[in-house]
């Protein structure tokens, strides 16, 4: 019986396709309809979404929490500049990255993280998340002779001819005229971050959880603390040798080891001071962001009531596809395009998402396990001690997924092939995460670029994975239903008008 | 050969049922959200990786050198936009500042100097780069910098040159005029013409022969197939003398290629100065984002901008920002936007307006349809019966259109022949639904309206039709 549903499913999906290939007829039309019937159970779709909603919310609070646990850890330094205290607000910065990385699958789809009416894309995502950073805006970086030749004046007033014209460290960064820290005319405030983080250019490039990073672990250099020169891209990160290896940047504690407290108050003047006061203001503004966010998910809110409420068909299909296109744009275009191949075809292995902490395994394998959560309903947590389990369950959701949905439509095959992409996926994140958990970080795993390397599985992996869901997508003929709803009821009497 | 052949302009061809798939199989759908920023369906799987790793690279934004990550700096020094989708907002348009307040972003100022001496002007035509540029200022004005205190807008242009850094060339606005068109019937409507207001210029005066001309960002999708039209078909829609005396003559650019080292026709950007994708992403990334490649190897600055020129650059070591093969990955990623898929088709009012768009003579320089030529470049591009509505030639527009700069041979009133297809979509891509080369046109019955030069028959037809008969063609174009 399962079996005959399938292949009546299947059926119909080929008739939607020759439709959409201009040849409608009338009778694919009638099967389309009477198939839309069988695959859309409105009540079923609705748990589905509950169960969505659900997740989103626990991911998006526990990343408030822990936004919020990292400013602790970041006052706490502030106050008390020790090493034991900067290693832990770096603790801090990882732990957060775990609940926010699982939220990534909620993007794509005008919910809150990327639109703040529902309708233009006008969300805080960039604020929090923005990448690449322009860490040469904020405080100094390091640059060297062969990089970008000695005849050139650099971009900051400090690399004209601080050091010989080389590397620019801290010793010399009371000189740094033209970056944020270093220029001690510039007030580091919360306008400050809010008047580049929103601009039309995503100029935001100095705000969210990777400025943070930058000023924790600042840049990460190669064996001998130098940059790469471009050439030889081995050269670019730190080999296996590297006493520093795997641990990203090495911002020395003296970049923060003056901090401000009640007793020694905030001095604009100094340096250190205002790298504490840059990452004050950031991560306000972080958990600010976040908690708008995560509001926009609470039962009640209008977002989740919109997102939640349907009572025809064609509303079911359209959240359907809202999720469907999270999880299928952060799978294929997103994750496996634009933040892995690129670093893997253009053999630039710096080119990483958390570049400065060498965390990208992490962020590869978290937006992963956000898709895997919206397709089987369930959330475990996050894992607050990194030690590779979520053992932070308080907000652990089991619910009706995707998965369920399948079952219930006798769409058994669609969902067995839907988790053997999912399970190959995860072998190969998890095979990146224990390479770098052994040392070896994501950019040094892709120094080769070859087929035999995880990152190449994972890419490939997320690729396949997409197209499954967009089978899901067929099968559920969200491509059928919901493409003219409302494209073109255009009022041209009045050809102002919105359509 | 074009689809009109063996019947006049102004017949109405038979319905095709393919009209409804305008890319051919390269149509996306449009769901859920509209955009043209989506991938062809029929790529192979095993080159999508490649599409969105050059989708990063088109999106995600450049930034100043020096930083980590060694593919992805080299911004500016001064420069309009950070990334092409930043303008090509999902692939769709610019978006024009309806108030004169808010600075220009997406949209941007070319320039060039016209003069007096014809001979002078044939020589610019036939030089590698087309025009006379300002001697200070270029032929293109970047609005943004990498200075701090312009990233953090804490200053303008000239106070940020007056400290010796490296300054915005201006900022520029548009000043709004309104006026009335009134139909035969007695129906008013209200257009409105931009005028340019440039403020906080940082670097002196212009050429008194500088001329400028304000450009909307126009949409990306589908050019891997106008890129496919056979060049045969479009010589044969050429007409530069009228020789047929339809009042509509249509003319090839011709453009330098610095990639083939030789002179083509060109068919992309709103005059038709670049050939070939290659060209106008190329000159794009140097000239808007101010990344040096191969065929533009070099920063956005004048040698009247010392300072600009001396600011540290992203190069590798062959000396450019962004090498061949990652220039490679953006023109494949442009080329494999899909064409989203015809809205409406068998609505009765579409149906009632196609015949209106042939009658009207929109067809003339909106030439509906070709079928791609083979290309082992990209063979699921190729063969595709497509639906542009496009002729890619170049028509005299009127003097109320017209920039009064030339640009390789193209005149100071002619512009390329917009494509069609997608067009109805525009305000759902990026919330604007701003026409024609500027964003004048805020509707397509306004942008119709605008058509003066070769295209006034056209328009005078369209002015004469009734005003459900106007409502039907604009239904019609609004679903391609």
């Amino acid at each position: 019986m399962m079996k005959l549903t399938s292949l009546a499913a299947a059926i119909a999906v080929t008739s939607m396709l020759t439709a959409c290939g201009g040849g409608s007829s009338s009778s694919s039309t009638d099967a389309d309809d009477a198939q839309a019937t069988a695959v859309i159970n409105v009540a079923n779709v609705s748990k589905v979404l509950e169960t969505n909603a659900d997740i989103a919310l626990a991911t998006y609070s526990d990343a408030v929490d822990t936004a919020i646990e990292l400013q602790t850890a970041l006052q706490t330094f502030r106050e008390n500049p020790t090493e034991e205290n900067f290693v832990a607000a770096k603790t801090a910065w990882l732990v957060a990255r775990e609940p926010y990385g699982q939220t990534e699958v909620y993007r794509f789809r005008l919910s809150p993280i990327d639109s703040t009416d529902y309708s233009s894309e006008d969300g805080p995502e960039g604020d929090i998340n923005a990448w690449p950073l322009g860490e040469a805006l904020i405080d100094y970086v390091q640059t060297n002779d062969t990089d970008f030749g000695t005849d050139q004046v650099g971009v900051t007033a400090n690399a004209a001819g601080i050091n010989g014209g080389g590397a620019l460290t801290a010793a010399g960064a009371e000189d740094q005229s033209n970056n944020i820290i270093g220029n001690t005319s510039i007030d580091i405030s919360a306008d400050l971050l809010a008047n580049t983080a929103t601009a039309d250019d995503e100029h935001d490039v100095i705000a969210g959880y990777h400025a943070i990073e930058f000023l924790l672990w600042g840049q990460d250099l190669n064996n001998d603390g130098e940059t790469t020169d471009g050439t030889d891209r081995d050269e670019a990160v730190k080999a296996n040798t590297a006493t520093n290896y795997a641990e990203g940047g090495d911002r020395p504690l003296s970049d923060l080891a003056e901090g401000y407290s009640e007793t020694d108050t905030y001095d604009s003047s100094n340096l250190s001071n205002r790298r504490h006061k840059f990452m004050e203001m950031a991560v306000q503004k972080l958990i600010d962001d976040l908690t708008t966010v995560r509001d926009g998910w609470a039962e009640g809110a209008s977002y989740r009531t919109a997102f939640t409420t349907i009572s025809t068909e064609d509303e079911a299909k359209q959240k359907l596809a809202e999720i469907l296109t999270g999880m299928g744009t952060l799978s294929e275009g997103e994750l496996a395009g634009e933040r892995m191949q690129i670093a893997f075809s253009s053999n630039s292995q710096e080119d990483e998402h958390s570049c400065f902490s060498d965390n990208t395994h992490r962020d590869i394998w978290l937006d992963a396990e956000g898709v895997s959560n919206s397709y089987y309903g369930e959330y475990a947590g996050y894992d607050s001690t990194l030690d590779g389990t979520d053992d932070a369950t308080a907000r652990a959701v089991s619910g009706y997924g995707i998965d369920d949905y399948l079952a219930d439509a006798g769409l058994t095959e669609l969902a067995s092939d839907m988790e053997a992409a999912l399970t190959t996926t995860q072998t190969a994140y998890v095979a990146i995460d224990t390479l770098a958990r052994a040392g070896t970080p994501f950019d040094v795993q892709i120094i080769e670029a070859t087929s035999s390397e995880p990152a190449y599985d994972a890419i490939k992996a997320l690729n396949a994975q997409s197209s499954v869901i967009a089978d899901v997508a067929e099968a559920l003929e969200i491509d059928a239903e919901v493409i003219d709803g409302d494209a073109t009821e255009c009022n041209t009497e009045d050809p102002t008008a919105e359509c | 050969m074009a689809s009109t052949s063996g019947c006049s302009d102004t017949e109405v061809p038979p319905p095709d049922p393919a009209e409804a798939r305008p890319g051919g199989d390269a149509t996306t759908s449009i769901i859920p959200f509209p955009a043209l920023d989506k991938v062809t369906p029929n790529l192979p799987d095993d080159e999508r990786p490649q599409f969105y790793a050059g989708r990063a690279l088109a999106h995600q934004p450049w930034i100043k050198a020096p930083t980590i990550t060694d593919a992805r700096d080299g911004l500016g020094p001064i420069y309009n936009a950070r990334g092409c989708l930043a303008c090509h907002i999902r692939g769709g348009k610019s978006r024009m500042p309806d108030d004169s307040e808010t600075p220009l972003f997406g949209p941007l100022v070319r320039m060039s100097r016209v003069l007096a001496d014809p001979q002078l002007m044939a020589a610019a035509a036939n030089s590698h780069a087309g025009v006379i540029p300002d001697p200070v200022y270029g032929d293109q004005l970047q609005t943004q910098s990498i200075a701090l205190l312009h990233q953090l807008r804490q200053a303008s242009p000239v106070a940020i040159a007056e400290q010796q850094q490296v300054a915005p060339e201006a900022y520029a606005y548009v000043k709004w005029h309104e006026q009335a068109f009134v139909y035969p019937d007695g129906r008013q409507i209200t257009l409105r013409k931009p005028e340019l207001d440039l403020r906080y210029v940082a670097y002196g005066e212009f050429d008194a022969a500088t001329r400028f001309s304000l450009r909307n960002a126009p949409p990306i999708h589908g050019m891997g197939l106008l890129e496919l039209i056979p060049q045969a078909d479009l010589e044969a829609l050429a007409d530069p003398d009228d020789a047929d005396g339809d009042g509509i003559s249509g003319r090839q650019n011709r453009v330098w290629d610095a990639r083939s080292q030789r002179w083509q026709a060109g068919r992309f950007g709103h005059k038709a100065n670049r050939s070939n994708m290659d060209m106008i992403v190329a000159s794009a990334f140097a000239n808007d984002i101010g990344i040096s490649n191969p065929l533009f190897p070099f920063q956005p600055c004048t040698e009247q901008q010392p300072l600009c020129q001396k600011q540290r650059n992203g190069n590798n070591s062959q000396g450019l920002e962004l090498p061949d093969n990652l220039l490679r990955l953006v023109t494949n990623f442009t080329r494999n936007l899909g064409v989203p898929t015809r809205r409406n088709v068998d609505n009765a009012d579409v149906r009632k307006g196609r015949p209106f768009f042939y009658t009207s003579g929109c067809a003339a320089c909106h030439q509906p349809g070709y079928t791609t030529a083979a290309s082992s470049a990209q063979p699921h591009l190729g063969n595709q019966r497509i639906w542009p509505y496009t002729d890619l030639l170049l028509h005299d527009m009127g003097p109320e259109l017209a920039d009064g700069r030339p640009d390789f041979a193209a005149s100071g009133s002619e512009w390329r022949t917009a494509p069609l297809w997608g067009t109805g979509l525009m305000g759902q891509v990026n919330g604007s639904k701003q026409y024609l080369h500027d964003g004048r046109a805020s509707s397509i019955e306004e942008a119709i309206l605008w058509h003066g030069g070769e295209a006034l028959a056209a328009r005078q037809r369209f002015t004469h039709l009734s005003a459900a008969e106007r409502r039907y063609l604009i239904q019609f174009v609004e679903s391609l």
